[in-house]
C-alpha cells in the first residue's frame, strides 16, 4: 500500500468545531494513479498537506509508504517528504528569483542524498527530457513561461525520485495546448518510474488520463457521523 | 546553497533592502567613527603634555593650574618670584625647568614667555619634541615663534613683524605697538594647545613690560629700542613652571617639598594625574555621545528587523514551497537571521571602508582646522570587538522576524 488512512479526522485547532477531513478509510496501491476531483473548498489542499504530512491528523492514522506520518516527529515528517515525496501546486512551484536549476538543486539539499557532480548531471538529464533548452536552465524562474515553469516543477518535485507524488491542480493555469504537453511528459516519467501519483484538480476533461477516478466528495465526509 | 538562497532572496527585494542597508551603514559608521574619535581624543588630550614630571605654579586648584599653564584656559591665580623659580629649578634633583609667563596675546592667541629650554625639553605624544617647520627658536629678545594654527590662521612668514597686546582678549585696546616682534619659527602642527601658542623670551615679555606700571602704559616713556637691548631684562616674576627630573622615582618627594616650600604658596602637580581628572570631567559629554550612536545604531537595528518581517507577509507562498520541498520549520528561522546577518556583514564592510575613506580623506582638514590628530588605523582590537557585538545585537533584533517565519511555517495553510 502507498497510501492507506484510517479514521482520518482533521479541525484547525483555531476552529475545534468545524471539523474540515473525516476519511473512514481510503488506500492507495504502490504504483497506482488516482485522479480525484473536487470543488476547491471541499477540503482538498488539506488532505493533500495530511498526505504530505504538513499538517497531523486531530485523530485517525496516516500510512504513507509503510510509514505511520502521525506517530513521527515534525522533523521526520520533513525529511521524510523531502526524501520520499513529489508535490506540486497549481502555480508558484518554483522560487522566483532562483534560476531552474538552482530551483532543483534546493529540493534536493533537503533529502541530502546526492553528490554534487552526479546531482548536476542528474539535473540536465531531467531538464532535457521536460523539454526546457539549455538557455533557459539559468534564467530566474520569473522569466520563464509558466508552461516552462510547470515543467520545471516536474523536475523539482522528481529530483529525489520520490516514491509519491501529489499534484494539486498542476494544470489549472496551463492553456489546453501546454495541457496536453504537460500531462503527457507527466505520466510518461510517473510510468517510466514506478511512481504512485496522486493526482488532484476539479477539471473532468482530465480524467481520461486515469484509470482510477474518485470524487473528493465520496472520500471526504466531513458532515457524516464521527 | 542556503546562503545563496539568502542572498538571492535580498538581491529580489534590492529596494528596500539596499535601504535597510544603508541605515544599517551610516549607523555603523557613526558608532565607529564616535567610538574611533573618543579614543583618539583621548590619546591626544592625555598627551597633551609628556616628559615633564611636575608642572609648578602659586597654589590653587590642580585643574586651574593645568588649564592655564598647558591649555592656556582661564587665568592664573598669581605670580611666583624669579628667586623661589631660581631656587626649585637649581635643586639637584631637577634636570630642567621650564619657566612660563603667560598674560600678553596676539588677535585671540596667547603668548606665552619662556626659554629656550622650552624647544629642547618639551614634548607632547609619545615623547615627540617640538620641532620647526620654518626658521629656529627665539634669540634675540623681539623674536618671536608661532604654533603652526597661529601661522596658518594669521598667514605670517618668517620675518614678518606683529604687536603683543596686554591682557587676553582679542579686541584687547592695550597693545604693545611700540615694540613689535619678529617672526623666526614656526612650529610644526602638534595637535596640542602648542599649535595655538606665541612664544618669546622671558625677555621680551619684559621688555614690552618694562615702562608698564599696574597693567597700564605709562605715558611719556621714552626708553628707546637701543637702551632696551642695554638693559638687563631680568624677570622678576613668572607665571608657572615645568619641571623634568633626574629620577622618576623623585617625583612624589620633589611635589611634596614644592608644596610644603615656606616663602610662597606653591602648588606642583602631575600632568598625568591632572589631564585624567580633567578627562573624567568629560566623560558625560563622552557617555553621552556614544549612547546617542549605540540608540542610532539600534534604531538601524529595528528597521532591518522591520523590512525583513514585512517581507514574511510577502513570501507566504515562497515558504510555503519551501516547506513542501522538506524545509523543516526551523530552517526558515534560520534563512531570516542569515538574512540579517549578510545585511549586517556587508554593512560593517560598506561602514570600514567609507570610515577609513573619510579618514584618510579628512585626515588633514582636522588637524589644520581642529587640531585633532585622528590616526586612520581604527580596526583596534577594541573596534573589532565593537563590530562583532553590533553584528551580534542586529542577529538579536533579527531573532523577531525569524521566530514570526518559523510561525508562519509551522501554521503553513493553502
Amino acid at each position: 500500500m502507498a497510501i492507506d488512512l484510517k479514521d482520518v479526522n482533521f479541525h484547525y485547532p483555531e476552529e475545534p468545531n468545524q471539523r474540515v477531513l473525516h476519511i473512514p478509510s481510503w488506500t492507495l496501491s504502490a504504483g497506482e494513479q488516482v485522479f480525484i476531483h473536487g470543488p476547491s473548498g471541499g477540503g482538498k489542499s488539506t488532505l493533500l498537506s495530511v498526505l504530505s504530512g504538513l499538517f497531523l491528523p486531530s485523530e485517525g492514522q496516516v500510512n504513507v509508504l509503510g510509514q505511520r506520518l502521525d506517530q513521527m516527529t515534525s522533523r521526520r515528517r520533513d525529511r521524510f517528504r523531502a526524501r520520499h515525496i513529489g508535490y506540486m501546486f497549481q502555480q508558484f512551484n518554483l522560487i522566483p528569483y532562483l534560476n531552474a536549476f538552482d530551483n532543483i538543486r534546493l529540493a534536493s539539499q533537503f533529502s541530502q542524498q546526492k553528490k554534487t557532480p552526479e546531482l548536476h548531471e542528474e539535473i540536465q538529464k531531467l531538464l532535457s527530457v521536460l523539454n526546457i533548452s539549455a538557455n533557459d536552465w539559468y534564467r530566474p524562474a520569473r522569466h520563464l513561461s509558466i508552461g516552462q515553469q510547470q515543467r520545471v516543477a516536474i523536475a523539482r518535485a522528481l529530483i529525489n525520485k520520490p516514491e509519491l507524488l501529489i499534484a494539486d491542480e498542476p494544470t489549472s493555469s496551463l492553456d489546453p495546448l501546454n495541457k496536453e504537453a504537460f500531462m503527457g511528459v507527466l505520466l510518461s516519467i510517473v510510468a517510466e518510474n514506478d511512481i504512485t501519483l496522486v493526482f488532484v484538480s476539479h477539471d473532468l476533461s482530465l480524467s481520461n488520463y486515469f484509470n482510477r477516478i474518485e470524487s473528493l466528495s465520496d472520500i471526504n465526509r466531513p458532515e457524516g457521523s464521527a | 546553497m542556503f546562503g545563496k538562497l539568502a542572498l538571492q532572496s535580498l538581491l529580489d527585494r534590492k529596494g528596500s533592502v539596499v535601504l535597510s542597508l544603508m541605515a544599517m551603514t551610516v549607523s555603523i559608521f557613526v558608532l565607529l567613527g564616535v567610538e574611533h574619535i573618543r579614543h583618539q581624543t583621548k590619546e591626544n588630550f592625555s598627551n597633551t603634555v609628556s616628559g615633564v614630571d611636575l608642572i609648578v605654579g602659586a597654589r590653587t586648584g590642580s585643574l586651574n593650574l593645568l588649564l592655564y599653564s598647558v591649555f592656556r584656559v582661564g587665568a592664573p591665580t598669581n605670580n611666583i618670584s624669579w628667586e623661589t623659580y631660581k631656587t626649585i629649578a637649581n635643586t639637584t634633583k631637577v634636570k630642567w625647568a621650564i619657566p612660563i609667563s603667560l598674560g600678553d596675546s596676539h588677535k585671540g592667541f596667547r603668548v606665552l614667555g619662556t626659554s629656550s629650554d622650552y624647544f629642547e625639553h618639551y614634548s607632547y605624544g609619545s615623547q615627540h619634541h617640538l620641532s620647526f617647520i620654518k626658521g629656529k627658536a627665539f634669540h634675540q629678545v623681539f623674536d618671536v615663534v608661532l604654533g603652526s594654527t597661529v601661522a596658518k590662521k594669521l598667514g605670517y612668514q618668517l620675518g614678518d613683524k606683529l604687536t603683543l597686546a596686554h591682557g587676553i582678549t582679542a579686541t584687547s585696546f592695550s597693545l604693545h605697538d611700540d615694540r613689535p616682534f619678529t617672526v623666526v619659527g614656526i612650529l610644526a602642527p602638534t595637535g596640542t594647545p602648542v599649535d595655538q601658542t606665541l612664544h618669546v623670551s622671558l625677555q621680551g615679555i619684559e621688555a614690552i613690560h618694562i615702562d608698564w606700571q599696574q597693567g597700564v602704559k605709562m605715558p611719556g616713556s621714552t626708553i628707546t629700542q637701543a637702551e632696551l637691548e642695554q638693559a638687563e631684562l631680568q624677570p622678576k616674576s613668572v607665571t608657572a613652571f615645568m619641571l623634568g627630573l633626574e629620577s622618576k622615582m623623585a617625583t612624589f618627594r620633589v611635589q611634596r617639598a614644592i608644596n610644603n616650600y615656606t616663602k610662597e604658596p606653591l602648588l606642583a602637580i602631575l600632568p598625568g594625574v591632572a589631564l585624567s581628572e580633567l578627562w573624567q570631567m568629560m566623560s558625560i559629554l563622552e557617555n553621552t555621545l556614544l549612547l546617542v550612536s549605540a540608540l542610532v545604531f539600534i534604531a538601524a537595528c529595528l528597521g532591518v528587523s522591520a523590512m525583513l518581517l514585512s517581507s514574511i507577509r510577502e513570501r507566504n507562498r515562497e515558504i510555503q514551497l519551501l516547506r513542501v520541498i522538506g524545509a523543516p520549520a526551523y530552517f526558515l528561522f534560520f534563512l531570516i537571521e542569515l538574512e540579517a546577518l549578510l545585511i549586517a556583514l556587508l554593512s560593517c564592510v560598506l561602514a570600514t571602508g567609507l570610515l577609513a575613506a573619510c579618514l584618510v580623506f579628512l585626515q588633514d582638514y582636522l588637524v589644520s582646522h581642529f587640531g585633532l590628530h585622528i590616526g586612520i588605523n581604527f580596526l583596534t582590537e577594541n573596534n573589532l570587538y565593537l563590530m562583532l557585538a553590533m553584528i551580534c545585537a542586529s542577529a538579536i533584533v533579527a531573532i523577531i522576524p525569524s521566530f514570526s517565519g518559523y510561525h508562519q511555517a509551522r501554521t503553513v495553510k493553502h
